[in-house]
């Protein structure tokens, strides 16, 4: 097991990296999907997996990047790649702001500000109209090929993927692991909970801020509605959740999972979707806390860092 | 659009805010003892609060039952689903990380607002009960409103006189003081879970039934509660239970002053500001809590 999963993640990478030059655009779109809800579960796993905080807004880093790179796209003449690169700064700035009172604290107060954030986000986005077009939104100049933006979704989501590795090999990750394992020992031992719980969440906020960059680009079009759902929240936490939190491979597993899911079963289902989740997000807190991951744990010997 | 602030239009929404904030109190209530009891933060209880709203619209369509009364059916019920929840879901979390029980309840919470969405469909309803306003001098009070801040009073001192002088509240207000001191001195904390997550959400039943005089009734009515009501315990204080009733007056007091100078979607962000501005200055609350 150990020696064959290197090999299949590389086979599994050069596959995708070749795949827009035979693959039609339906299966480009939808591994861009894939991508994306990659980078998203991957970038909640940061600040919830390993510090325990719960995030119930981080759609809202999603929705300042989608907003940031149209307006440089649009008004300031931006190239696509660094606009939608640039969706991390005001998401970083945001997570700071929030971030700083909420997290110095223990408790539940992360978890209710993050729960209010999205709205607030929103409401501000249709408060200035004249900027960001209100509840019309903005419109883009349409994509001429998607290949580009399957290969910068894709980096962002193998992005994500790498630095949660680098956590879990490094002592910044086990200090994390600590305070969310018990943060008065954390803080005991000497670790610097406020600090490091910060660090995870500006680098957690970072990744949905680009993805919502490129998203944005790859849409055509915004629209406050369309990129404040709060489904997007829910669904980044159950694929996140159902693979396994708090390890490298299990957003990703959880992603691509659900994502074909989503695509050829809840497709049928619109209405109970959110239902849906709610009932698996019950269910993997109660029967499987651990995820896939855990019960691949239970079966085989993996390595401790994936 | 600047439009002249007179001392009339000040008192107006001071009135009608601090007429709001008595119900934020009653709901925030709720929150805040299965808080303090279990150390769980119930995402559901928005949910919970429009699953009551719900109720008083359907006896209201069905049997024309006055909403105010039918306070006395929303609470019995909710109390029933809380017991439900609580002992098929929520008593596995009670001793798990939290992040156990935020996530539990918040799917639980999706599931009813969409099975209810599924169910009664998204359109608004209201109940139009009573309409008009009681006109005081220069100021005019919104009948509904008044009443329902009446109702919201009684049933908040109600519950403080059960929480003061009966066994069961003394049990509560000691199983959240000291949860294994309590067991040792002979409470089953359990039933008081039980009880307290039951008495949670009948308060939040109760504040649905007094929301749906005053505002529309659908499925994504509750998503501003929790974060409402957390904040009013955070303004009193977290475990200040009469802290909280004054956290709620505040919140409504800061909501209608925030509507004379703002937009309707620019005063929801004022109680976020309010809640990160408290938590970076003041995080004990403003009345000061116990820790």
């Amino acid at each position: 097991m150990t020696r064959a999963l290197p090999v299949a993640l590389a086979a599994a990478l050069l596959w995708l990296a070749v795949l827009p030059l035979f693959g039609s655009d339906y299966h480009v779109s939808f591994a861009i999907q894939v991508f994306m809800w990659i980078a998203l579960a991957g970038s909640w796993n940061l600040i919830s997996g390993f510090t325990g905080y719960v995030s119930f807004g981080h759609v809202a880093f999603f929705g300042v990047g989608t907003y940031t790179a149209a307006l440089l796209i649009t008004k300031a003449g931006w190239h696509w790649l660094p606009a939608g690169l640039a969706g991390c700064v005001p998401a970083m700035a945001l997570a700071l702001i929030i971030g700083f009172p909420c997290l110095r604290l223990k408790g539940p107060y992360f978890a209710i500000a993050m729960l209010g954030l999205n709205e607030v986000v929103r409401a501000l986005v249709s408060y200035f109209e004249g900027f960001t077009g209100g509840g019309n939104g903005i419109s883009l100049p349409p994509i001429a090929a998607i290949g580009p933006v399957y290969y910068a979704m894709g980096g962002v989501a193998v992005a994500v993927t790498l630095v949660t590795y680098w956590i879990i090999k490094s002592q910044f990750g086990l200090r994390l692991i600590a305070i969310r394992e018990d943060e008065t020992a954390a803080g005991a031992m000497g670790i610097d909970t406020a600090r490091l719980k910060l660090y995870a969440f500006l680098l957690s906020a970072a990744f949905p801020g680009m993805v919502g960059g490129f998203y944005a680009w790859y849409a055509s079009h915004i629209e406050p509605l369309s990129v404040f759902p709060l489904l997007t929240t829910i669904t980044m936490i159950i694929m996140c959740l159902f693979g396994g939190s708090g390890t490298v491979l299990g957003p990703v597993i959880g992603a691509v999972i659900l994502s074909v899911f989503q695509e050829f079963v809840w497709a049928r289902f619109l209405y109970v979707h959110q239902a849906i989740f709610g009932v698996l997000i019950v269910a993997v807190v109660l029967l499987m806390p651990r995820g896939i991951m855990g019960i691949l744990r239970q079966r085989f010997r993996l390595p401790r860092a994936i | 659009v600047s439009v002249q602030i007179t001392g009339t239009m000040v008192l107006q929404v001071v009135v009608s805010g601090l007429l709001v904030g008595g119900l934020y109190a009653l709901v925030a209530l709720g929150l805040s003892l299965v808080f303090g009891v279990m150390r769980v933060i119930n995402i559901a209880h928005g949910t919970l609060l429009m699953l009551g709203a719900y109720v008083t619209v359907w006896l209201f369509d069905l049997f024309g039952m006055n909403p105010f009364v039918s306070v006395l059916v929303s609470m019995p019920v909710l109390f029933l689903v809380g017991v439900l929840l609580q002992k098929l879901f929520v008593h596995r979390v009670v001793h798990a990380p939290e992040l156990s029980s935020l996530l539990l309840t918040f799917g639980i919470s999706i599931f009813i607002a969409n099975a209810a969405m599924v169910a009664w469909t998204s359109d608004y309803r209201s109940v139009e009960f009573l309409t008009g306003s009681f006109v005081l001098g220069e100021i005019a009070v919104s009948k509904p409103r008044l009443i329902s801040f009446g109702v919201a009073l009684a049933l908040t001192g109600f519950a403080f006189l059960v929480l003061q002088y009966t066994k069961i509240g003394k049990a509560i207000r000691a199983t959240s003081q000291h949860r294994d001191v309590a067991q040792i001195c002979g409470i089953n904390v359990r039933r008081i879970d039980l009880i307290t997550f039951g008495f949670g959400a009948a308060l939040a039943g109760a504040g649905g039934s007094l929301v749906s005089v005053m505002f529309a009734v659908y499925p994504e009515m509750g998503q501003g509660y929790v974060f409402k009501s957390f904040l009013v315990i955070v303004l009193g204080g977290v475990g200040n239970y009469p802290g909280a009733f004054f956290g709620g007056l505040l919140l409504g007091l800061v909501e209608g002053l925030a509507s004379l100078f703002l937009t309707a979607q620019l005063t929801e962000v004022i109680a976020y500001v309010l809640l990160v501005v408290v938590l970076l200055l003041r995080p004990q609350g403003l009345l000061g809590g116990r820790t």
